[in-house]
């Protein structure tokens, strides 16, 4: 099994304990190696570029070199981390200039960014490790019976120049996950909306009627659960749910998963080890 | 050749005598190679001169054509019908107008709401005296590191596709909308405009801090353009000029500042950086339960490993030119 460099983000590190504690057992138990480099910062979530554009590509350049010095492609929980990171990265393996100026910045710190590693998201690498059929048969206990809602977000699929795991229009990643786990994926339009987190401090009411109408699409398509590879995502619909579906004039409660922690559960991790009980949305397993 | 029978289905209306709009299907032969705006036009010519739909130059570049293809905005005339049937495992092509805008008829949407809202934003060149030269006899020079920060924005067609996917658009009827705060970007960092990055006070009269960076603009955009990093900028540039004091700016500084205290993000202090008491107050229910289940982080972090080198960059890439 592959070693990577774990970026964990800042949400995983505190207000999503429970996303780096499921990553980490899920790992553990499938054997995937995960170093967490205590160099790595926080990306700046892409805000770093209304400071200055410049400041945001050398922070994330600075990442990029820390996982380059040991020699492993990054592996990240966050959707916005994954697109901040791999944006920096193709604006520099793209522009010769572009980089040689992030490096004069770099070289202050003794630093230096070549391009050699790569960054994923931790469900790419499950379905590349793996595939569809392996995780399957790793399963101890499938979710039978267990209708669940793939919620992709943004910055898992969009835009696909920078991402590029599949097709953005149509991903089909989380449904092969939830398939190999032995539930039923129910697909509904809003799967692939946004959930309005990074407009949540200037508009909130906005951000809150997005998330209340993506879980209202999930409770129209029978989903007894949803589960969300983006750490921002879970907390506007998990943490923020009642807030949320009173915006849409709605009130029930939709127990939200990070992926990890369906994958865990499908795995035989006992729940504790999976910080099911840190979820805002109680979680009957 | 390759061939395959494709159903169209294809969203009619006209509002003169339909109540709502419905789906019409059509049958067709498709050669592989032969464009969504190829078919429609067969379709017109052999079956149904009702249909309609607006096209001209069939070279991606008037911006007339953009219709949804199976949910998704664009350019009837460069999209190949095989690679959209192939991307979603049918032989059903579903083509709608284009969202956040009226139908004319059809396929045919009203560009009024757009166009006037690009208008109310002024995007266009204020000649600065002291760069452009007063006649034509001299030339008004922008050097290639300047034209790059604003080149690929030049290139919009103004077909709407991202207007029509955009999220905040949907939601805010005040909001610019993607292509027209691009546009006024454009003119931000263009070296020959008199109000330069003043203009990012329009962009924040017309909500561009709503943008929720869902990064569809970018996605549908026939032109590569990506709007939302427009917007980005745009956005820096109105703490620039002093348009500090509203939540969006104060989310960035608390942002920067927490990489410079240590290295990672203080979500514990954030809703009172970013909206003071108040953002304290409205997030204290769910910051309660945060609380009780373990999911908070001390307000005083731990600095990351290696922090000096962070400084050592920010403060650095702070003083780039």
């Amino acid at each position: 099994m592959g070693r990577y460099a774990f970026y964990p983000g800042c949400a995983a590190k505190g207000a999503s304990k429970e996303l780096y504690e499921s990553t980490i057992a899920v790992a553990e138990k499938l054997g995937i190696e995960l170093v967490e480099l205590p160099q790595f910062s926080c990306c700046g979530a892409g805000v770093l570029e209304e400071v200055k554009e410049a400041v945001d590509l050398a922070v994330n350049a600075r990442n990029l070199a820390y996982a380059e010095k040991e020699g492993l492609d990054i592996v990240t929980v966050c959707s916005t981390c994954l697109l901040v990171l791999r944006k920096t990265k193709y604006l520099l393996d793209n522009d010769e200039d572009l980089k040689e100026e992030v490096n004069e910045i770099l070289s202050e710190a003794g630093l230096e960014y070549k391009g050699t590693v790569d960054v994923k998201h931790f469900h790419w690498v499950l379905l590349e490790e793996f595939g569809e059929e392996g995780l399957r048969k790793r399963v101890v206990k499938p979710l039978s019976n267990l209708k669940v809602y793939p919620y992709y977000g943004c910055h898992t699929v969009r835009p696909e120049s920078i991402l590029g795991f599949e097709p953005s229009e149509n991903p089909q990643s989380l449904e092969k996950i939830i398939k190999a786990l032995g539930a039923e994926p129910v697909s509904g339009e809003r799967r692939l909306e946004c959930c309005g987190f990074h407009a949540f401090w200037p508009a909130p009411k906005m951000s809150m009627k997005l998330t209340g109408l993506n879980l209202l699409d999930a409770r129209r398509n029978g989903a007894n659960c949803m589960t969300t590879p983006c750490p921002l995502c879970h907390m506007n619909l998990d943490a923020n749910q009642s807030r949320a579906l009173k915006e849409v004039g709605e009130s029930f409660k939709l127990p939200v998963l990070h992926v990890p922690q369906l994958v865990g559960l499908a795995l035989g991790i006992e729940p504790k080890k999976l910080g099911l009980h840190r979820n805002i949305v109680p979680v009957n397993y | 050749m390759e061939k395959r029978e494709v159903l169209f289905r294809i969203k009619r209306f006209n509002p003169k005598k339909d109540e709502k709009p419905y789906f019409q299907e059509y049958k067709l032969t498709v050669p592989k190679g032969m464009t969504v705006l190829e078919a429609l036009q067969q379709i017109k010519d052999t079956q149904d001169p009702t249909l309609a739909f607006r096209a001209f130059c069939r070279s991606a570049i008037c911006g007339s054509c953009a219709v949804k293809v199976n949910g998704f905005p664009k350019l009837a005339c460069k999209t190949q019908i095989f690679n959209e049937l192939d991307k979603f495992g049918t032989d059903t092509l579903t083509l709608e107008p284009l969202d956040n805008m009226e139908i004319i008829r059809d396929l045919i949407v009203d560009w009024d709401k757009p166009f006037k809202r690009m208008e109310e934003m002024k995007p266009w060149l204020v000649p600065d005296p002291e760069v452009v030269p007063k006649t034509l006899d001299e030339e008004s020079r922008v050097y290639p590191n300047e034209l790059k920060k604003f080149d690929s924005f030049t290139d919009c067609i103004l077909c709407t596709s991202c207007f029509s996917s955009c999220t905040a658009t949907q939601i805010d009827e005040n909001y610019g909308g993607p292509f027209q705060l691009a546009r006024v970007y454009r003119f931000a960092v263009d070296p020959r405009d008199a109000l330069k990055a003043e203009r990012s006070k329009i962009g924040y009269a017309f909500d561009m801090w709503n943008c929720v960076r869902c990064n569809k603009c970018a996605d549908v955009c026939p032109k590569h353009i990506s709007p939302v990093d427009g917007i980005m900028k745009l956005r820096g540039l109105s703490i620039d000029v002093g348009l500090k004091d509203n939540p969006g700016a104060r989310h960035v500084m608390a942002f920067y500042k927490s990489l410079l205290e240590s290295g990672m993000l203080n979500e514990v202090l954030l809703p009172l950086r970013t909206k003071g008491i108040k953002g304290v107050l409205e997030n204290l229910p769910v910051g309660i339960k945060m609380i009780l289940r373990g999911k908070a982080h001390s307000p005083v972090m731990k600095p990351i490993g290696e922090h000096e080198t962070l400084i050592k960059v920010m403060k650095a890439a702070m003083e780039v030119e």
